[in-house]
């Protein structure tokens, strides 16, 4: 024995031959097999090999073949859940950071009609009562057949969704639920509405909502996560993509004299029985605009109460001819190139021959003899086109173009119409007559506001702005104050000389708008009172366009104001129409501001001679 | 086995070496130590895994514990957020100019006409300080829109037989949208500020048209 047992040990080279000889070898190994550790490991890897193969064909199957089936099972029986993260949308922010538009949480409320219809009358009566919905609507969603979604109410604040649902099932009636609906609020109703714009059920609709809505929207985020009787399964697969909210929107609008500025202008367009009407105030220095207003309005929480047209900006979108109060622009330039002072005597006929027309003043007179001051103090428009024949050919086009006209002022207003300028070659001897007092050329309301402040701000345009900093719009365009752009326009001196003739106009004496005056403050302005283009014929169609625009203190100007009323039925003119609201306005926001009286004296600046 | 022979001559110290190996490995002390100590080491592994299991299943439950709490925690600042938006929202309507004018105009203010500054400074008192006065105020709600003309022409005709004695009304149109008693009210106050009106007007003719 001690023999064969180190033979069959070193047997690792000489097996064959240590196996094959003598049956008592092959025997002893198969009976040593029987009981022996390898069979066991052998059948055990058998077995556990035999095991893991059907998991693992099982996986194949799971995970390869049916791979989609389950996963839609899976889905199907709510194990996993996919929440979106709706970004919040950016507020839209007055000057003073008081929001015009804001983003609130909301919640959609939906029914299963399938649970609801055995009480839908009585749910309908609950649910019409305390979320302010229509009866049979509410009705008619809750019973409705073959379906097992129905809306009930759209964009309800959270807190009210989320009570009346509890209150409901506290009630006993089941099949309700709250979805995730974001709210857009907008505090102050028609308050600058035709500015901000409002949101549609899925996107913006109009104003700088629509204009500014890249930057507004923000992007939603999501978030997949499994489920477990309701509440999340904790170390369970989750997927987060957080929403990116949108960024806030700096107006330049100060709400209150926004809403009075509004008010005024209501009042004034209903009064004289007009169309419509806007009124712009300007920041002399900064060019920001402090309030726009538009008449008719609408009420931006309740877009769909208002016909369409009443809710776009007439004062950007709509062009119009400016009539008198352009004669600023004519004369200042007039006086700039060095042609006139606001001492030249003038001798203004009854009527003036221009081409194959002939002009008239707006009250008919012999040959006056009449200062240039008095030309603007009495809105001659004879007077006016006798005096702008002194302009170099091109000259006047030059300075109204540099006075913005005819091109966008670009502040972020959708569909800001860019006036008319009649081109170079199509710029003549004749219409260039009526141009210097204000027909043949048409403007939008922004453009002329930034032109009188021109003559406010001594001579310098200082570009308009809506938006406080920056901020781009859908195109691309980047807007706001700090673009503002400052060019001179005219000289100094011609800017002081035209604010003297412009004291004058509101002189109760001398001038045509003593109703524009601020008491105790010192106002310059000018009167328009244009024929008006009807949209048909392309004609004069015997409507008017009254307008009052002016600046105050006189001798230190903070604001522009420019009110403009459309087809006034009263018969009234610029300066007793607008005139009134001018003044308004202007002592509102010189006494909101705290702009003390200067103690000047207005200008004695002879209007005759 | 001839062959054999002298390799297995060449073994013999090999064996012996290996039998003497042998001999010591086998040391059977040592083994019946060891299977005493196999108790306590089986009592310290089967402590270990019962230890962990439970360690893991309060592991488990107290992540189920947090959970919950995270829920409960989340629908309750979810809660929060909504009412905090919705006093927020309260706030804005509170502050709305419209609603702060139109209860200042109910408890009688008015804009002032043409206030004074004092300037702190030199002592002197700035522009020319005008009492405020209740002519010609602002209109602070929009009209009431106009009916049709066929539900109105019946009533009108057996109006215009009165109308007569309420001809100087020309600014009583605004007041209609308020209510029918405060309506009347109104009217009343206006007709009176009518008659004021007129005395009044020797001194502000720039305030009435």
């Amino acid at each position: 024995m001690p023999q064969t047992s180190p033979r069959g040990r070193p047997g690792r080279t000489t097996s064959g031959r240590n196996r094959r000889p003598g049956r008592a070898a092959r025997s002893r190994k198969r009976r040593s097999l029987r009981g022996s550790a390898q069979l066991r490991l052998r059948t055990g890897f058998v077995l556990i090999a035999l095991v893991l193969s059907f998991f693992g064909a099982r996986l194949v199957q799971l995970q390869g073949v049916e791979q989609q089936k389950y996963a839609t099972l899976a889905a199907s029986t709510g194990g996993t859940v996919t929440v979106q993260l709706p970004a919040t949308r950016g507020k839209i922010l007055d000057r003073n950071g008081r929001p015009l538009a804001d983003s609130v949480d909301g919640r959609m409320v939906v029914a299963d009609p399938l649970v609801t219809r055995p009480h839908a009358a009585r749910l309908a009566r609950f649910l019409s009562t305390r979320l302010h919905i229509d009866y049979f609507q509410t009705l008619h969603a809750l019973s409705r057949k073959g379906t097992r979604f129905a809306y009930i109410a759209m964009r309800v604040p959270a807190s009210l969704a989320v009570r009346v649902v509890n209150e409901a099932a506290a009630r006993g009636f089941k099949g309700l639920d709250t979805r995730n609906d974001p709210l857009r609020s907008y505090p102050d109703h028609d308050v600058a509405a035709n500015l901000v714009g409002f949101m549609g059920t899925d996107g913006p609709l109009a104003g700088l909502e629509l204009t500014f809505d890249k930057e507004l929207a923000g992007t939603n985020g999501s978030e997949t996560y499994e489920v477990g009787a309701g509440n999340r399964i904790p170390l369970g697969r989750s997927t987060v993509t957080p929403a990116r909210n949108g960024t806030d929107l700096h107006t330049t609008i100060d709400e209150d004299l926004q809403w009075y500025t509004q008010r005024v202008l209501r009042q004034t367009v209903l009064g004289a029985r007009g169309d419509s009407g806007f009124a712009i105030v300007m920041d002399r220095r900064s060019g920001e605009v402090l309030a726009l207003a538009d008449y008719p309005t609408y009420d931006a929480s309740d877009p769909q109460a208002s016909p369409p047209k009443d809710r776009n900006s007439l004062a950007m979108t709509s062009p119009y001819e400016p009539g008198s109060v352009e004669k600023v622009l004519t004369l200042s330039a007039l006086i700039d190139a060095g042609k006139v002072t606001d001492r030249t005597r003038l001798v203004v006929p009854g009527q003036l021959k221009s081409g194959d027309r002939i002009i008239h003043d707006w009250f008919p007179h012999g040959t006056l003899h009449m200062t240039l001051a008095g030309v603007i103090a009495q809105s001659s428009n004879i007077g006016t086109a006798k005096s702008s024949r002194l302009f170099a050919p091109g000259q006047l086009r030059s300075y109204l173009t540099r006075f913005g006209l005819g091109q966008r002022t670009d502040v972020g207003v959708n569909g800001e119409t860019a006036g008319l300028l009649p081109s170079k070659a199509a710029w003549n001897g004749m219409l260039q007559d009526r141009i210097a007092f204000g027909q043949s050329v048409s403007v939008n309301g922004l453009q002329e506001a930034a032109a009188i402040n021109t003559i406010a701000n001594g001579g310098v345009r200082v570009s308009p702005s809506l938006i406080q900093g920056r901020a781009t719009t859908n195109t691309g365009q980047v807007v706001g104050t700090d673009e503002t752009t400052r060019r001179r326009v005219v000289s100094a001196n011609a800017a002081h000389q035209m604010t003297q003739m412009m004291e004058r106009v509101v002189d109760p004496n001398v001038g045509v708008a003593p109703l524009a005056q601020v008491p105790g403050y010192v106002v310059a302005g000018k009167t328009g009172t244009a024929q008006r283009v009807g949209p048909r014929c392309g004609c004069y169609n015997g409507q008017f366009t009254v307008a009052f625009a002016g600046f105050a203190p006189a001798d230190k100007p903070r604001f522009t104001v420019y009110v403009v009323v459309q087809n006034p039925r009263n018969g009234g003119g610029g300066g007793s129409v607008a005139g009134p609201a001018f003044s308004k306005i202007m002592s509102f926001a010189l006494r909101r501001y705290g702009v003390p009286p200067t103690g000047g004296t207005p200008s004695h600046l002879p209007t005759t001679w | 086995m001839s062959s054999t022979a002298p390799a297995l001559r060449a073994r013999v110290p090999r064996l012996a070496g290996a039998a003497l190996e042998r001999a010591r490995l086998t040391v059977v002390p040592k083994r019946r130590r060891r299977r005493r100590s196999s108790v306590p080491f089986l009592v310290v592994v089967s402590m270990l895994a019962v230890g962990g299991i439970v360690g893991l299943l309060l592991f488990n439950t107290s992540m189920q514990q947090a959970s919950f709490a995270a829920t409960d925690l989340q629908s309750q600042a979810d809660t929060l957020s909504a009412r905090e938006q919705s006093l927020q929202m309260q706030l804005d309507r509170l502050r709305d100019p419209q609603v702060i004018a139109l209860k200042a105009q109910r408890m009688g203010m008015v804009l002032p006409s043409s206030p004074a500054v004092l300037d702190l400074r030199t002592g002197k008192i700035l522009g020319d300080p005008a009492p405020a006065t209740r002519l010609d105020p602002l209109r602070l709600n929009a009209p009431p829109p106009t009916k049709p003309a066929e539900l109105d022409p019946p009533a009108h005709v057996t109006v215009v037989h009165e109308s007569a004695s309420t001809h100087p009304g020309q600014n009583s149109s605004g007041n209609t949208t308020h209510g029918s008693q405060q309506k009347s009210h109104a009217r009343g106050r206006q007709d009176h500020t009518g008659h004021t009106n007129h005395t009044r007007n020797i001194h502000h003719t720039d305030i009435a048209h």
